[in-house]
This record gives C-alpha cells, structure tokens and sequence, in this order.
C-alpha cells in the first residue's frame, strides 16, 4: 500500500506547512504540494481524527469551508519543523537531478541553479544520501541542437532539420514547428513536420544539421503523446514481419516491440513483429547473418539477399 | 469500517514524534484508536493471545513502513524491562534549508523524472517535506527563461524495485538471468553494487559469487523474482564501478584501431559523422572514409550492404564478408 505511506509522508508535511499559514486557501496549498484540491481536501478530512491521543485527546483541530483552511490548535502537536529526509526521498531527488545537471545542452542558468541544490540537498540529507550514489541515470543528447530546439521552443520559431532516417539511409530536408522536447534515454524533439503534415518524433543525434527560422511556429493544437509507454510504438494494422534467430540473434526480442517469440528447438526464437515499413528491416536481415533470417514477407527477405549479393560482388572484383 | 491505514500511521507518527519519554508497545496499542478497534486495549498477560500477535505484527509493520518516512525510531528497554519506543525530534528534523526560486524551480523539474511509483512518490514526498521548511513557490519550471526540457527516466523493468532497494541496503540477491545469446536462464547469486540507466536500459553492476568477480548484468534479461540471500558482502564494494564503460564496451564504442572503408556517396550518415577522415575515392561516386573500429563494426557495415566495402584491416574484410555470405545463402 504505497499509497498510505505517500498520504502518510504528505499528511505529516502539511501540519507543518500549515501551522504557519492560518487560513491558507486550498488552492494554494493544493500547488505548493503538487496535488489536487480533491487529494487535498481528503487528506483534510483524516487530520482531524489524528493527534497525540496518549496525551488525552489531543486531536488536530484542522478545518476548511472548501476555500480556507483553519488550524485552531496549532499547539497540540510539536511538528514545527518537517521531517528528515528519507533514503529513499533523497536518492529520488538527488539522482534526477545530478541527471538533469549533466544533460548536454541544457541552460546554464538551470544547470547551476541545479548543482547549487543538489549541494544544499546533499547537506541537509546528511548520511541518507550516500544511498544515492548507488543508483545513476545519463541522458543522451547532442547539446547544439539541444539548445537551438530549447530556443525555437521559447521563442516559437519554425526549424529547418537535416535529418537522417536509419530506415531509409538517407537523409531528408524537411521544415517542423517544434512542440517539446523530451529525454528518455536519449533526447528528441517532438514536432509538427510540415513535410508529411503530421506529428513526427525526432531523435537529436540524427539532426545531422539544424537552423532556427524566422517564420513563427504553427503546430496545430495537439495532445502531447503519452511517454509511458516507450517512444517506438507499431500498431496491429501494420504489415507483420517473421524473424527466424538461433542463440547468436535472441537480442532482436529485447530490441524489437513484438506481438510474441516462440522459441525454437535449436534454442532460437520466432519473433513477430510490425512494422510501418517493412524494407527498413532490410538492414537488420544484413545485420543477422547467420544468426537469424527474415522469413516474411517474402520479398523483403529477397531484397535482403539481392543486396548482400550485390555487396559481395564489388569484393570479388577487387 | 476499517480504518484507514493512512490515519492510524499518521497517529502513530504523532505520537512517537510527540513524547519526551518512551512509549510502550501497550501504551500505544491503547491510545490509538485503530489499535483499540482492531485489537482491544491488551491486557497485560504472561502469554501474548491471537490479538496479541496479530498486534504485534501490525505494529512492526507500521513501523518499518514510518522509517520509510524517514523516520527515526529509537528502542529503549526500561528497568522493568519493558520496551519502549520514541522518535527524538533532534533526530528526526529536516536541517533548515535555503532554496532561492530558481533552485526551487529546478528541484520542481527533477522530482517530475521518475516514471516509476516508488521513486515518484519519494521525490514528491522531498519536495513536499522541502515546501513545509519554506521552499519558495518555483513557478511553472516550463515557462519563463528555463530549458523546455522534459526528462524521464523509465524503471518499468520488475527487477528494478527490488535491486534498488537490495543495492540500498547492501543485501546478497539471487536472480534468474537469461545471457543475450542463450535461451534457458540460470540463477545468479549477487551482491549488487550499483544501477545505472543508460539510453533508457538498466544495468546492475555487482559481485558475481559464482564467477567470484565483477559482473555487469542488463535489467530486462533478468527472468522471474529477485530474492535476498541472507545478509552481508563477502567482496568489497569498489569507491568507483563502471557500468557504463562496461556496457559502451559491449556496444563497440571503446575503439583502439581504425578502419579503412569505401562508402558510396550519400550513404551511411551515421558512419561520415564517425569518421576520422573522409576524402573522394578514386572510383567516382564513392567516398574513402577512416572510421573508428571496435568489437561489432562488422555487424554495422554489413547493415548498408552494398553501399559499404571494406578495404582494411584484412581481419574486418573478412567478417564483413563471411556475414554477407551467410545472408547470400539465405
């Protein structure tokens, strides 16, 4: 029930807060906590049954009319000030933001404003924060780009991109309005392309060169996808695609989204998989060599052996 | 209705935050009216009933689930010899400190990374905790003058929970562990070090007991539940573990020799933007590049197929070859 300890984390924190702040509004107080006014409000409504009861019913005397919120016996407990910093609570802080910190790119203004809290962090979590040194995350990113996406975003600028697709091979000319930009893992631009008039996802280390224009940004007004879910997603009107792997090609199952992986008697795996495009999996038929064929469609794995056919040519007349 | 466990944590958080003097297990089962509801006041008996023990249960849990929290709790045994419990405020105080808007703003920033519950929940907990000792009111982190930067960092993998919290605590671990190229898993016993996130994977770096040496393990291959194994390290924890050289050492990207490569113009961006040299070939339409060779570059350059030959080291040639045969074949 991780539920009850976040309440429980909370709950103990807004006595604190609220103990200052006599007639607080549940609005604001809703923000500073980053919650909403209806968690708030059913936090609001266990107070009152909590106190230090050993000491003969002492209990919060904690109100709201729905707008303001009253504490009218501030001194029945001795929570001025808020707890200490669990090891969990600090690792959680810390490691996002020494994270975030490292992220190439990002504003100077924000990196230091990041660094000068994580010290201040470090000191106030005292032996708590060892902890945090044992989980680390590094973001990816190509810091130019970064901060010329970073600006048309602020200044709402249309952008120019070269920008290379691994699928094709090739490398497209193409003018986006950009929306965010996000990091996991690595770092994208999410855009509106003006190429294929639709929303497109941008990895930066494939911007092979960038320009901000002078045109304004026009995308058209969009709900920002849903990142929980991985950024490469295939859906089931997609052509399915068969790949055939021994021991050497089982990686293809970790790389891949795919519907399922039966696995073979030779201790290999028949993965099924979708694919927007299938001839951009010509390259992973190459990459496999005798670790895995693609066995449909068919015409992909032709292509793939045309072009191995092709390659070994330019070395027999060598 | 029960109530809810949300109230009776919180009661049992005032109290042991409230008293000068150790509390009794007793005096708090009878001051705490989900305790009283559940379990009756107690009695005093030589030997503990059913409610006793289910008491006590409940009471070690809601402890266990308070220092979570953060909290401090310290036991103290009285002459009588009875046990008593109490959270000394100077121990369990947050020290003051003094975030500007700018600081607090950025804090606001990295406590919305984690899509994971435990470690989301944890930052919001800080932050809330920070806010209650006067933190200023950031703003909106994505307006006004700070990157438009939105970062995540993904923890969907099971294992992940458990190691974290195993790696925290310093406690042994056995996992079932499917290597990349094989397909039956087999039990791991390790003393986990660290975890790192790198392009979005997770990696545990740790004291592999059945290889007696330094392992570097990727989350997703873990297979089925991670388990504790009894308590201790047997190797030293090094001052400085390096997952990521590890893994970029997987990837090919630790290089120590070049290779010489004829690419055909247009082709192959990612392999030009490598390059250490680039220069028009003799035979029109190519290009001869110079690109850093590593463990897996052949795997990459047979991916462009015809728009790649490979001209030396001779060992490379002969991969590349050997791979484009094996697809040939079919």
């Amino acid at each position: 029930m991780a539920n009850a300890i976040d309440q429980t984390r909370r709950m103990l924190s807004l006595v604190t807060y609220l103990r200052e702040r006599n007639g607080a509004r549940v609005g604001d107080v809703a923000r500073a906590f980053g919650i909403s006014e209806d968690e708030l409000i059913s936090d609001l409504d266990v107070l009152p049954m909590c106190g230090t009861s050993f000491r003969g019913g002492d209990l919060l005397d904690i109100d709201t009319d729905g707008e303001r919120i009253w504490f009218r016996n501030p001194g029945a407990t001795d929570t001025g000030e808020p707890l200490r910093l669990a090891a969990d609570e600090a690792t959680a802080l810390l490691v996002a933001a020494r994270a975030v910190a490292t992220l190439p790119g990002l504003r100077a203004g924000d990196r230091d404003a990041l660094v000068r809290a994580t010290a201040k962090l470090e000191a106030a979590a005292g032996e708590v924060a060892s902890a945090s040194s044992r989980l680390s995350v590094t973001f990816e990113s190509e810091g130019g780009v970064f901060a010329d996406v970073d600006r048309a975003i602020s200044e709402g600028r249309r952008l120019w991109l070269r920008y290379y697709s691994p699928a094709r091979d090739e490398l497209t000319e193409r003018e986006v309005d950009p929306i965010r930009l996000f990091a996991v893992g690595h770092t994208y631009v999410e855009a509106w392309c003006r190429l294929t008039e639709a929303r497109r996802t941008f990895r930066l280390d494939r911007v092979a060169e960038i320009k901000i224009l002078d045109e304004p940004s026009d995308p058209p007004p969009i709900e920002p996808r849903d990142l929980s879910e991985g950024i490469v997603r295939t859906t089931d009107e997609d052509p399915e695609v068969v790949v055939e792997v021994g021991p050497g090609g089982r990686w293809v199952a970790e790389y891949y989204p795919h519907d399922s992986a039966e696995e073979l008697p030779d201790g290999g795996l028949r993965v099924t998989l979708r694919a927007p495009d299938p001839s951009s999996l010509r390259r992973l038929a190459l990459r496999l060599g005798r670790d895995g064929r693609i066995t449909a469609p068919s015409d992909l794995a032709d292509a793939a052996r045309e072009a191995a056919v092709k390659a070994l040519a330019a070395y027999e007349d060598a | 209705m029960a109530i809810a466990k949300a109230e009776r944590l919180m009661n049992l958080a005032l109290c042991l935050l409230s008293t000068r003097r150790p509390l009794t297990k007793r005096e708090l089962r009878g001051s705490i009216e989900a305790y009283v509801e559940a379990f009756g006041q107690g009695q005093y008996r030589p030997e503990p009933d059913a409610a006793d023990e289910s008491f006590n249960r409940m009471f070690e849990r809601d402890k266990d689930d308070l220092r979570e929290l953060g909290m401090v709790i310290e036991t103290v045994e009285s002459l009588d010899g009875e046990t008593g419990y109490l959270a000394r405020r100077d121990r369990n105080t947050l020290p003051p400190v003094a975030l500007d808007p700018e600081e607090a703003a950025a804090l606001g920033l990295a406590a919305k990374v984690w899509q994971h519950a435990r470690l989301a929940g944890a930052a919001s907990g800080a932050l809330q905790k920070l806010r209650a000792g006067g933190m200023p009111d950031g703003g909106d982190p994505y307006e006004g003058g700070h990157s438009a930067i939105e970062p995540r960092i993904p923890a969907r993998e099971a294992a992940f929970e458990p190691l974290m919290l195993a790696c925290r605590d310093r406690r042994p671990v056995v996992f079932d562990y499917r290597k990349s190229n094989s397909p039956q898993p087999q039990p791991r016993h390790v003393e986990p070090w660290q975890l790192e996130c790198w392009r979005g994977q997770w990696y545990l770096a740790g004291y592999d007991r059945d290889r007696s040496a330094e392992r570097v393990f990727r989350l997703s291959r873990i297979t089925g539940k991670v388990r504790n194994r009894g308590r201790g390290f047997t190797a030293e924890v090094p001052d400085r573990v390096t997952v990521r050289e590890t893994v970029a050492a997987w990837a090919g990207e630790l290089t120590d020799r070049t290779a010489r490569i004829r690419l055909r113009t247009g082709a192959g961006y990612p392999l030009r933007a490598k390059a250490l040299s680039a220069r028009e070939a003799a035979q029109p339409g190519w290009d001869e590049l110079e690109i850093p060779y590593g463990h897996g570059l052949d795997a990459w350059l047979v991916e462009f197929g015809p728009d790649v030959v490979v001209l030396e080291p001779a060992e490379l040639r002969a991969d590349v070859i050997d791979r484009l045969r094996a697809v040939a074949k079919g």
